[in-house]
Formats: C-alpha cells, sequence, structure tokens
C-alpha cells in the first residue's frame, strides 16, 4: 500500500541580502567562525576568498565542518524540526537531526560576499501515497516502519520544490509491516 | 513610541549622536544626531503609539555563541576520563600568563576518529547530527592566571601518528597566535591502550612520539604531564608558550 520510507532533505541559502533574523545570525557568526578557522589554512594570508583556499590549500573543504559549529546553536533553537516547512497550521512538522552546513564562498578582506548553505535531512517518513503534485507521508510513522498499517495513520502532505528534495528511499517491501500485512493477507 | 521619543529627545538634547546595531534582533536603528529617530519595518503616526511590528512564525533567534564554547567536550564519547588543564604565558612578557587569550583543543576519539563530514560509501551527502556534532571539540578563555580546563576522554590513535589533542590559541580579537599539539608520555599511553574497554581493540600505537614526524623533533616543549589511572581517570597539564 505505502510506497515506501523516505527523508526529505530542505536546503537554505543565506548570504547578506537576506532579512530574517535567524538567518542573519547565522550569516554573522559563521562569517566570524570563519575568520578564526581560515588561519589554519591561510598561515600566510596569501588568499582572500574560500574558493581561492578549496582549489589551492589541501584540507581547506574541512572548513565546511569546522565553521558549522557557529549556527549550531541556532540550529537547535528549531527544537528538531525542520525549519520553513509547514503544514496547512503553519507549524513545522518534519523531524530533523540531521544537517549540513556549507560554505559557498567568503572572503576574509569583504563580509558582503560570505554566502551559506544549511540543509536539513529528516528522520525518516512514511511515503503513503502522492496525489497530483502532492506527497502523503506520515512523519510520525517513519522510526523504524514498525507500524500496524491497518490502523489510523495521521498523515501531512509536502510538495517538493527546488529546495525540497527526497534524500534516500527505501521500498515498502523491505519494511516490517509490509511483511506483516502480507502475512495476513 | 513613548520610550523612543524620550530617548530621541534626551539624547538631542545631550547632542549625542548614537548608533545602536541591534546584533541579531530586527534591524533597528536609532539616530538621534539627525533628530530622527527610525526602524526599518515600524511605522509613523501622530497617535501616540503605533501597532507593534508583526513577525514571521518561528523561534525568534537568541544571540548564542559558537558551539565550541564549553568545557566539558566529551559529547557522549566513550572513554577514559581526562581533564585538560592549560596554561597559556606570553615570551613578550617574561613568560607571565597571558589573560583572555582563546584556546581551541580537538583531538580523536578512543576509536582513532575526529568529529567531522564523513563521505558515505556511493558517494551521499555527508551530514551530522546536530546535537553532537563537534564531538571532542572544544573552545574556552584564559583567565586571569591564563588557564583553561577541559573535561574530555583519553584520546585514541589512528595509523602515522602518535596520540596528540590539537591546541590553536588565539588573542582575544580572535587572531590567531599559534597551531600546535600536545604529546602524551608513552607509559601511559601503552596503560590505556592494553587496559582500558574502550581502547584495547585497537591496540596499542603504531607510532612512537619519538617517530612521529611532526612530534619527533619537538618534544622538549610539546610532551605533557599526565598523571591518574584508568579508574579515577587522567589529568593533564601543559603550559604552553606564545607570542602576544
Amino acid at each position: 500500500m505505502a510506497k515506501g520510507m523516505i527523508r526529505l532533505v530542505h536546503r537554505i541559502v543565506i548570504d547578506n541580502t537576506n532579512t530574517n533574523a535567524w538567518e542573519k545570525c547565522a550569516l554573522n557568526d559563521s562569517y566570524t567562525e570563519f575568520l578564526m578557522q581560515v588561519q589554519l589554512y591561510n598561515k600566510e594570508k596569501k588568499y582572500h576568498t574560500f574558493s581561492e583556499l578549496q582549489q589551492q590549500v589541501p584540507g581547506a573543504e574541512k572548513l565546511h565542518f569546522l565553521v558549522s559549529a557557529s549556527v549550531t546553536a541556532y540550529i537547535r533553537q528549531f527544537n528538531g524540526l525542520v525549519p520553513g516547512i509547514v503544514n496547512i497550521h503553519g507549524k513545522p512538522f518534519l523531524p530533523f537531526k540531521q544537517y549540513r552546513f556549507e560554505i559557498i564562498d567568503s572572503d576574509v578582506a569583504n563580509a558582503a560576499n560570505h554566502c551559506i548553505a544549511i540543509s536539513f535531512v529528516t528522520e525518516p517518513c512514511l511515503w503513503i501515497d502522492t496525489i497530483g503534485s502532492t506527497m502523503i507521508i506520515a512523519p510520525g510513522a517513519g522510526n523504524t516502519g514498525n507500524i500496524n498499517i491497518q490502523e489510523e495513520v495521521f498523515t501531512e502532505t509536502v510538495t517538493l520544490s527546488s529546495r525540497l528534495s527526497i534524500y534516500s528511499f527505501k521500498p515498502a517491501e523491505n519494511l516490517w509491516y509490509h511483511n506483516q500485512t502480507e502475512k495476513c493477507s | 513610541m513613548e520610550r523612543k521619543m524620550f530617548l530621541q529627545n534626551g539624547l538631542a538634547a545631550l547632542g549625542l549622536g548614537l548608533v545602536i546595531p541591534l546584533a541579531c534582533k530586527k534591524d533597528a536603528t536609532i539616530t538621534s544626531s539627525s533628530g530622527t529617530t527610525s526602524a526599518s519595518t515600524g511605522s509613523s503616526s501622530s497617535d501616540s503609539c503605533t501597532v507593534t511590528d508583526s513577525e514571521t512564525a518561528g523561534p525568534y533567534p537568541t544571540k548564542s555563541p559558537s558551539s565550541y564554547v564549553r568545557s566539558n567536550i566529551v559529547d557522549g564519547q566513550p572513554g577514559v576520563p581526562l581533564t585538560i588543564k592549560i596554561n597559556i604565558a606570553n615570551t613578550n612578557n617574561s613568560c607571565s600568563a597571558l589573560a583572555n587569550a582563546v584556546v581551541d583543543i580537538w583531538h580523536c576519539n578512543a576509536a582513532g576518529y575526529y568529529s567531522e563530514y564523513v563521505d558515505g560509501s556511493g558517494g551521499n551527502y555527508p551530514t551530522v547530527d546536530y546535537t553532537s556534532s563537534h564531538f571532542l571539540r572544544g573552545r574556552q578563555t584564559t583567565d586571569a592566571n591564563g588557564s583553561v580546563t577541559f573535561t574530555s576522554i583519553f584520546p585514541g590513535w589512528y595509523t602515522g601518528r602518535a596520540p596528540h589533542i590539537h591546541v590553536h590559541v588565539y588573542n582575544s580579537s580572535g587572531t590567531s597566535l599559534l597551531v600546535t599539539q600536545m604529546a602524551f608520555p608513552a607509559d601511559v599511553c601503552n596503560t590505556v591502550y592494553t587496559t582500558a574497554s574502550n581502547y584495547v581493540a585497537h591496540g596499542t600505537q603504531d607510532t612512537s612520539n619519538e617517530a612521529d614526524s611532526i612530534l619527533g623533533d619537538s618534544l622538549d616543549n610539546e610532551l605533557t604531564v599526565v598523571t591518574g589511572n584508568i579508574t579515577d581517570g587522567y589529568t593533564l597539564t601543559h603550559t604552553i608558550y606564545v607570542s602576544a
């Protein structure tokens, strides 16, 4: 019946044109952290931009992770629910623990060129069906797949976009409840 | 509005020009030198009050430091407890204690792995758990005695390197002063790696301090003092000299 288990990924890109207060905090604090951490890879101060560092300095790609500590506290403020994706009640509903922070580019001499992206990867959600462009999912049933499909399942709907995509998929035949259903029939 | 007017009139009366950026709050600027008060999304009216600004739903950010800023850096990693006491001294000031220096440390876990992004098989998009993504990494600012203390675990080791802890010392403005590493006495490592439960499976280190390509020529100033035992944990003490 259900199609399988999916994890969604929601990506936000932040630069100095963003006006949201949370985004400004993440952008500004990540730039401060970048200025500190970049000194590990730019001891002679030869380079200005992150792009240059990535091309010229081995290991500079680790700055993605090293700078990410600057936004972790802000990510905690979402209380484990993906921001910006809300249900008809206007509330976030997609649970997440996994995220990835990326520096799209930065410049030690110009904060205005600092641009970052944060991707939120959801916990597994049961993908029940798709109607038109709308996916029917059950986030609360996704943790183990260990549900009795004959009982009521609370659902939400999402529409994929350029910022919301499917991160992973596990087909229904591998789920415990599916096998259970087959046994019952 | 009344408070705004008070600020505006009061500051103008004092002849003060004041621009206050409100970090991590919505853009708002009080500019009294021109005798005007503005806020980016506020409204003006001849009434004595205005409608409170609307805001989007969701959490309102609280200004928060980097998650490195903490003394306990364990984050659930299993291992023998290790207290790390580092003193920072200034060679430009008679080797006296350097207060307000920022000290970053990081080291691998008992199995020899750092917290970082790890590419999975099949080229997946590496992510980390936001609740514990930066284990065994921390940042402290030195006190008046030039000291910082971290609570951690005894590091493991990985191929080609002797056991070590990385240290990056900054001045109070965040300018790098020194990037260095701290080495461990061989006898303590041998005890931990051959008898402590989280380390035995990995065995003893494959590289001695003397054979280490980074520590081998500088053990005179990078070898730490480590005391204690596996049951109660160990305490590392070390002084790092920087030119500040």
